[in-house]
């Protein structure tokens, strides 16, 4: 009997027990991820440090000339700096997806607890998500637009509604799976109280889909909005924002190519970071739980 | 001597990082059932896996496994295939997955047939009739779905397609552990009877001692991927010529041994009361029919039966987790009726729950001693530093020691965390302990250790206790009364010893026969007729 309760009691420690989330972002494609959205962050921080020329500004005797020292994406047809205009334009579209994607996430994963606690309210909730998920969002984006005029707003709000059903779904699905599990069980037959169990048990273990589900939306985000800038619904010119140079390069593509592959650059590196992010977190979550 | 039929020669299997098996032999002889026994993580399903080329990708294979004097290790696909099914055939432990649910069986019994070259359909459909027949089942049941068949229906039913192709050993991975004891006693009975039949060699995978005492000729004890020794079944139950054998041995719990000394019936009000409880699921018969029973403190009530017999039901009418449709629940002697959520939740600061499954009633992201501390953050008890103290003190007595407060639930064994889901239990001291099937999820010796120190702690703490399990030789070591439930009804109580040696019902007396003894000679002598006559008696 002693040699078995020996066996028993052998130490069978796990020497990396780091969160998950730490785990993804340091390894692979979640590093890469990171260093890619980095360096974005990092010029858009840095705009006014980095940029030579004043995104407004209209330099003498520079009509759509090509890529050079002084301009490295070259210069529009009002003889706008467009490497200039194009890290202002990250500050704005990384505001906005700060600003939303977070907003559409607390708005929906609360929607979400809430659907999860009480059956009429999940009724409600589902249907609503169904009827915002029925208009695509650019066209909403236009709708929108059409009552609250062009702008950050109706940008922020696209985004927001696009974001919204997927965080409640994700969360009220997490929710009702981890509610069935016998460690909750367990604190329920202890006494503990719903309140109790949602904050002790049922966020900590949803937290890991909900931060996977935020990088897809960041870079769904980053889509949506340069997607709203491009067709002149979002952030008003002469405001600089990734789709909107995008945008005005369309016509000028003979003259200066770099005028339409800069902004374009930023917006791939984005979409793809936010990307790599959430598949190496997933990675990390898939790896870690068995 | 005969030549054996499957001969397995210095094998070994690796994983990436680990060894599973090293330096395994065996010899099958045809016509005997040699047994493998071993706890989890022995090796013993990897060597059956090895032996058909089914490991899973990553793992490498050497050594040699000879059928019929060929070389299968390192054998390609296509002439495996040929070896599968048609020379050895497999059976495994679930059932329910061995069947696919969308096709009648007695197609996928012709399927088999089909792959082995039986071209006419006239010619299947005869075969597939006499296969049912051989394993108890009707044939006219061949145009049935799975789902239209009990458990041991379906595991007869896997054995008719194991049988199909007319193989020449039989590997049988835990063939009945998903089935309960009186399912068990027939699927047993029909294994034997088609082994003698068939002359068929079998290869038994299986943890249970009393299934090897009931069926095997010879047994092998493995561990740790080693073979410790390979003896015949008579020679290992009475002398064991390894340490480990004989430790493994003296762990399983046997029904005829004399358990807990009996304490005096306390004339106590009892902690846990119903009277005439009702328990309907919407749509389905009555969960629980009419039962009557109490617990009184101190006292250990095992509460057995089969699944779906409404045990597990009754532990959760206990902790106020479903109501009664009729009849009274009694808590600590208030009526669970009408209680408003925060008295339920008072009464059940007095109640601890052991779950069954280790792994999954431990909240992964929580340390150890974050969930032990649990139950006194939910009813605020003491300052943090005293909660602290407390779980230190819960993890001495539950023999884990303080150093395993930072763990995680995943950097323990299964023993350990149900050590620590104890801990937890019983953390507010309580009045009443729930213990739900404590340790079916774990290995006989982890068991052993286990329910011993469940015995200490309700000796140390003297808490009241409704155990339930489906392994009555668990009850006769813990409990002072027994109850057995049947499809929701209380079939009988009593006391321990009198329940479980002089059942009153015949149903009782079935269950305790279909326990298979960890004794070859006693088991062989007892075994199936009079189970079958007295089961078919209350059914």
């Amino acid at each position: 009997m002693t040699e078995l309760k020996a066996q028993e009691a052998q130490v069978k420690a796990e020497p990396d027990r780091r969160p998950v989330r730490r785990n993804g972002l340091t390894h692979g494609r979640g590093l890469v991820g990171v260093v890619l959205i980095g360096v974005i962050v990092l010029l858009g921080v840095l705009a006014p440090l980095l940029a030579p020329f004043s995104p407004q500004e209209q330099i003498e005797g520079a009509n759509l000339l090509g890529p050079s020292g002084t301009h490295p994406f070259g210069t529009d047809e009002v003889n706008r700096d467009v490497f200039s205009r194009v890290l202002y334009g990250i500050r704005i579209d990384l505001f906005i997806c700060l600003i939303a994607v977070p907003a559409g996430a607390l708005l929906g994963g609360l929607i979400g607890l809430v659907a999860s606690q009480t059956g009429i309210a999940d009724v409600f909730a589902q249907r609503a998500f169904d009827v915002v998920l029925a208009f695509p969002p650019i066209i909403l984006g236009i709708g929108i637009a059409a009552i609250t005029g062009t702008g950050v707003l109706p940008v922020v709000c696209v985004v927001i509604g696009a974001e919204l059903p997927l965080f409640g779904r994700l969360v009220r699905t997490a929710t009702l799976k981890v509610r069935e599990l016998p460690y909750v069980d367990a604190a329920e037959s202890m006494g503990a109280s719903r309140a109790w169990v949602l904050r002790k048990h049922i966020v900590p273990n949803i937290l890991d889909s909900v931060i996977v589900q935020l990088a897809l939306s960041a870079s769904g985000a980053v889509f949506i909005l340069s997607a709203m800038n491009f067709l002149g619904i979002g952030v008003k010119p002469p405001e600089p924002s990734l789709g909107g140079v995008l945008a005005d390069a369309m016509a000028q593509l003979g003259s200066n190519t770099m005028y339409a592959v800069g902004p374009l650059l930023v917006i791939v590196v984005l979409v793809l970071g936010f990307q790599l992010i959430a598949q190496g977190l997933l990675a990390a979550r898939r790896g870690g739980a068995s | 001597m005969t030549d054996p039929v499957l001969t397995i020669d210095g094998l070994s299997v690796r994983f990436p990082g680990a060894t599973a098996v090293e330096d395994v032999s065996l010899a099958l002889l045809p016509d005997e059932v040699l047994a493998v026994v071993g706890e989890s993580g022995s090796g013993k399903s990897v060597t059956a896996l090895a032996v058909l080329g089914l490991l899973p990708p990553g793992a490498t294979a050497t050594g040699s496994v000879a059928f019929d004097g060929q070389e299968l290790l390192g054998l390609d696909e296509e002439a495996l295939r040929r070896v599968r099914g048609a020379r050895i055939a497999l059976v495994f432990q679930e059932p329910s997955t061995a069947l696919n649910p969308v096709e009648r069986v007695g197609w996928q019994i012709g399927e088999v047939l089909r792959a082995h070259g039986v071209k006419s359909r006239q010619a299947r459909a005869e075969r597939v009739g006499e296969l049912l027949g051989q394993v108890g089942i009707p044939p006219e049941r061949a145009r049935d779905y799975p789902h239209q068949f009990s458990g041991g229906q379906k595991q007869r039913i896997v054995l008719a397609l194991a049988l199909a192709a007319d193989p020449d050993v039989l590997i049988a991975d835990e063939p009945t552990t998903a089935l309960d004891v009186t399912v068990q006693a027939e699927i047993l009975a029909l294994l034997r009877e088609l082994q003698r039949g068939r002359r068929l060699a079998v290869l038994l995978i299986t943890h249970n001692m009393g299934v090897v005492a009931d069926l095997a000729d010879r047994v092998a004890v493995m561990r740790d991927g080693r073979v410790l020794e390979t003896q015949d079944v008579r020679r290992l139950f009475a002398a064991p010529s390894t340490e480990y054998a004989r430790e493994l041995l003296a762990s399983v719990p046997r029904l005829g041994r004399q358990g807990r000394a009996v304490r005096p019936a306390t004339e106590a009000a009892p902690v846990f009361a119903v009277d005439d409880l009702v328990v309907d699921y919407p749509g389905r018969k009555a969960a629980l029919d009419r039962i009557t029973l109490a617990v009184t403190p101190g006292e250990v009530l095992g509460l057995v039966g089969e699944s779906g017999s409404g045990k597990t039901t009754l532990g959760r009418v206990a902790v106020g987790r479903l109501g009664a449709a009729s009849g009274t629940v009694r808590l600590f002697g208030t009526d669970l009726a009408g209680l408003g959520r925060r008295e339920l939740r008072a009464l059940r600061k007095r109640i601890g729950v052991v779950h069954q499954d280790p792994a999954a009633s431990l909240d992964p992201r929580r340390t150890v001693l974050e969930s032990i501390t649990e139950p006194l953050d939910v009813h605020r008890v003491g300052t943090p530093a005293t909660r602290v103290a407390r779980a230190e003190e819960l993890l001495e007595q539950v023999a884990l020691g303080r150093s395993y407060g930072s763990r995680l639930p995943r950097e323990l064994s299964g023993g350990q965390r149900q050590r620590v889901a104890l801990a937890r239990a019983l953390a507010l001291e309580p009045d009443l302990l729930l213990a739900d099937e404590p340790t079916s999820a774990l290995d006989v010796s982890v068991q052993a250790s286990v329910l011993e120190l469940f015995a200490e702690l309700q000796e140390a703490h003297g808490f009241a206790c409704l155990f339930i399990s489906h392994d009555l030789a668990v009850v006769n070591q813990v409990a002072d009364r027994v109850a057995v439930m049947r499809n929701g009804q209380l079939v009988e109580s009593g006391p321990t010893g009198e329940v479980l040696t002089r059942p009153s019902s015949a149903y009782t007396r079935a269950l305790v026969d279909s326990v298979p003894v960890p004794d070859p000679d006693e088991q062989r002598a007892r075994r199936l007729p009079t189970v079958l006559t007295s089961l078919k008696n209350t059914a």
